[in-house]
């Protein structure tokens, strides 16, 4: 069972019959702990379209999904760091950060749009490379050590915009609120940030990312180095946090060093409540990408339900213990 | 290289020595009684609350309690409207408060041991949901939320130079400090972080140590949340919420291990201090916010190496 195991590893795709098999399976099982998250998302949406009868409009598609790119972005980064076995408590810093380089840059340093992107790129793959480093090759606790750059970056951010101000490349907001058809290009991040899932998933990289987070002794003992695996998670976290960061300075075309702190708690929220586990290894990012729904809709359903936004805060707080408690039933069963 | 809890402790001493010299260097009236009074006024509600926080860490399994802001903050809006209400007046507000923080704590101490809920989740949530709650409250009921005159004299008043408050948190840092080194309950909360399997084996109700650890920590931070009040003059929504992670980095920086069963509370009362005089040399040297975030997060990575050294007896894999 363990050579098995260790075999499907190192050769993740073996006879497409069995792989099919074996690869249908553990869809069922990783979804099934997206459940209660999909059944969430479906209530919320209900919701919201009985009180507001244009829900399914292309207008009001289109704004929901451009309100619901940089969330899904930055939970499905979150996610990533948690399948990993780690958390990452600096997201919400980062998209400061690159928000902020975005804003600064052309002014100080007179770059065109291309150029700036690429400097907010190379910003953000430098902070998840630096939080990799310490949480996997320094061993460093990922709840600590993430925080204690998060001030860094948050710090990186006031530096390069000590009041919100600047202004984002009018490219990217305008490329922002384009729309193909029914689809706004604002859908486009998110879905890249699913394709390059699904696609690691399937393969050599992901299965290596799971099994860390679910065991990263057992990983390591069967000669993987799980430090450059949590190295890459980051990485690949950090990637994402990029694109949610661009889609948030596209929405907003200023720099504003304090925009981004909400999102790293809500980013957690959104794990939590897609059913992820914090101990790493189970969870899909099916889950994830619900969770982060149902948090932006739940602000639309307050909206339109006339309910003073006063109570935002605490309906949030149920949905997670709501989820907490679906977590909580469903790992009672045997798995 | 091992540091033992001494040597900690002298390492931080010798850290908050050098941040004086260097502040009075560079701003002369830097280490003046009124100046070090002031501090002391301010380090004693980061070390107050980072008796909540050493409680719970040591508690293990990742203990960690993220809801000591909300319980401060409800401990503080409740135990004002009491005070204006009420003519038992303190007594009364404390009795309340301190019920408060308890019934938060308890809740997170209940989910954590039974239902096996992550410690950062679990107190996020009831964080995230008190926090709400009091935004309702607030909203719907009008109460009183300045601070009673025997409330300020409490927080703000000294004794021969020495700030009340001080003298509250020297009091109940030396009972932590005994509870934790000299009783058995303390004992037993150390075996629990340590090695729960162990402590049950030998005799100790692991899942009613951590309850109590939590319910402990609610309490102290709503307790704490009401002398803020006193402090500040007034109670207001988030008034807690800035000590919250804070508090953790206190614990961290006062090297209570986050696997459980190591602590030390007299070095993270230090550490407290240590913080507190680093904060206000760099005000004091008009550093802005971006560099002080930096310096604070690169002060934080530091004593993470400083922590890893010290447990490098502990195998951990990557």
């Amino acid at each position: 069972m363990k050579a098995d195991l260790i075999e499907r590893l190192h050769h993740p795709r073996k006879g497409w019959a069995g792989g099919l098999r074996s690869g249908l399976n553990a869809a069922w099982a990783r979804s099934a702990t997206s459940l209660p998250s999909v059944v969430m998302l479906l209530v919320v949406v209900a919701c919201n379209a009985f009180l507001q009868p244009d829900f399914f409009s292309a207008d009001s598609l289109s704004s929901n999904l451009q309100n619901a790119a940089p969330v899904v972005l930055v939970c499905m980064a979150q996610a990533v760091v948690v399948l990993v076995g780690e958390l990452d408590l600096s997201v919400g810093a980062g998209i400061s950060l690159v928000n902020c380089v975005l804003a600064a840059v052309p002014a100080l340093a007179g770059w065109g749009t291309g150029l700036t992107c690429l400097a907010a790129l190379v910003a953000a793959l430098a902070a998840g490379v630096c939080n990799g480093l310490l949480v996997g090759y320094f061993k460093q606790s990922a709840l600590i050590a993430t925080f204690a750059t998060g001030a860094i970056w948050f710090g990186g951010a006031l530096l390069l915009m000590p009041q919100p101000g600047g202004t984002v490349p009018q490219a990217l907001g305008d490329w922002f609120a384009m729309r193909v058809g029914v689809l706004p290009l604002a859908a486009v991040p998110p879905l890249a940030a699913v394709l390059v899932w699904a696609v690691l998933q399937r393969h050599r990289f992901g299965r290596r990312l799971i099994a860390t987070g679910s065991s990263a002794d057992a990983v390591f003992k069967s000669g993987i180095d799980t430090r450059l695996i949590k190295l890459l998670a980051y990485v690949l976290a950090w990637l994402f946090v990029f694109g949610a960061a661009v889609c948030i300075s596209a929405q907003t075309a200023s720099g504003d060093a304090r925009l981004g702190l909400p999102y790293t708690l809500n980013s957690v929220a959104a794990v939590v409540i897609g059913g992820i586990s914090l101990a790493g290894g189970r969870g899909s990012m099916l889950g994830a990408i619900c969770g982060a729904l149902v948090l932006v809709l739940i602000g639309n359903v307050i909206y339109f339900a006339g309910i003073p936004s006063n109570y935002q805060e605490v309906f949030k707080g149920a949905v997670i213990v709501i989820a907490l408690g679906f977590t909580f039933v469903s790992a009672r069963r045997p798995v | 290289m091992k540091t033992t809890p001494g040597s900690r402790r002298l390492m931080l001493l010798a850290l908050v020595v050098l941040v004086m010299i260097g502040g009075q260097l560079a701003v002369p009236g830097f280490t003046n009684l009124g100046q070090l009074g002031n501090q002391l006024k301010i380090a004693t509600f980061l070390g107050l609350f980072g008796i909540s926080q050493t409680l719970v860490m040591m508690a293990g399994n990742q203990g960690l309690d993220l809801s000591v802001g909300a319980a401060a903050t409800l401990g503080g809006i409740v135990g004002a409207a009491l005070i204006g209400s009420a003519p038992a007046g303190l007594l009364c507000a404390v009795i309340a408060a301190a019920l408060c923080g308890a019934a938060i704590g308890g809740l997170n101490g209940f989910g954590i041991t039974f239902f096996r809920v992550p410690p950062l989740v679990m107190t996020l949530a009831m964080g995230s949901l008190v926090d709400g709650g009091l935004i309702v409250w607030s909203s719907v009921m009008h109460v009183n939320t300045a601070a009673s005159p025997a409330l300020v004299a409490l927080a703000g008043r000294s004794v021969a130079g020495v700030p009340t408050v001080a003298l509250v948190w020297l009091v109940s840092g030396t009972l932590v400090w005994w509870f934790l080194d000299h009783s058995a309950w303390g004992r037993r909360l150390m075996a629990t972080g340590a090695n729960p399997t162990a402590a049950l084996l030998t005799g100790t109700r692991v899942r009613v140590v951590r309850m109590a650890a939590y319910t402990a920590s609610g309490m102290i931070a709503a307790l704490t949340g009401l002398l803020l009040v006193g402090y500040v003059g007034q109670a207001f929504l988030a008034l807690g919420t800035s000590y919250v992670l804070t508090s953790v980095v206190v614990a961290v920086i006062g090297g209570v291990s986050l696997g459980g069963g190591r602590g030390d509370y007299v070095a993270v009362a230090i550490a407290a201090v240590f913080l507190t005089v680093l904060t206000s040399l760099l005000t004091a040297l008009q550093i802005g916010e971006a560099g002080r975030q930096c310096i604070f997060g690169a002060t934080l990575l530091a004593f993470l190496v400083v922590n890893g050294w010290s447990l490098s007896g502990r195998v951990r894999p990557a």
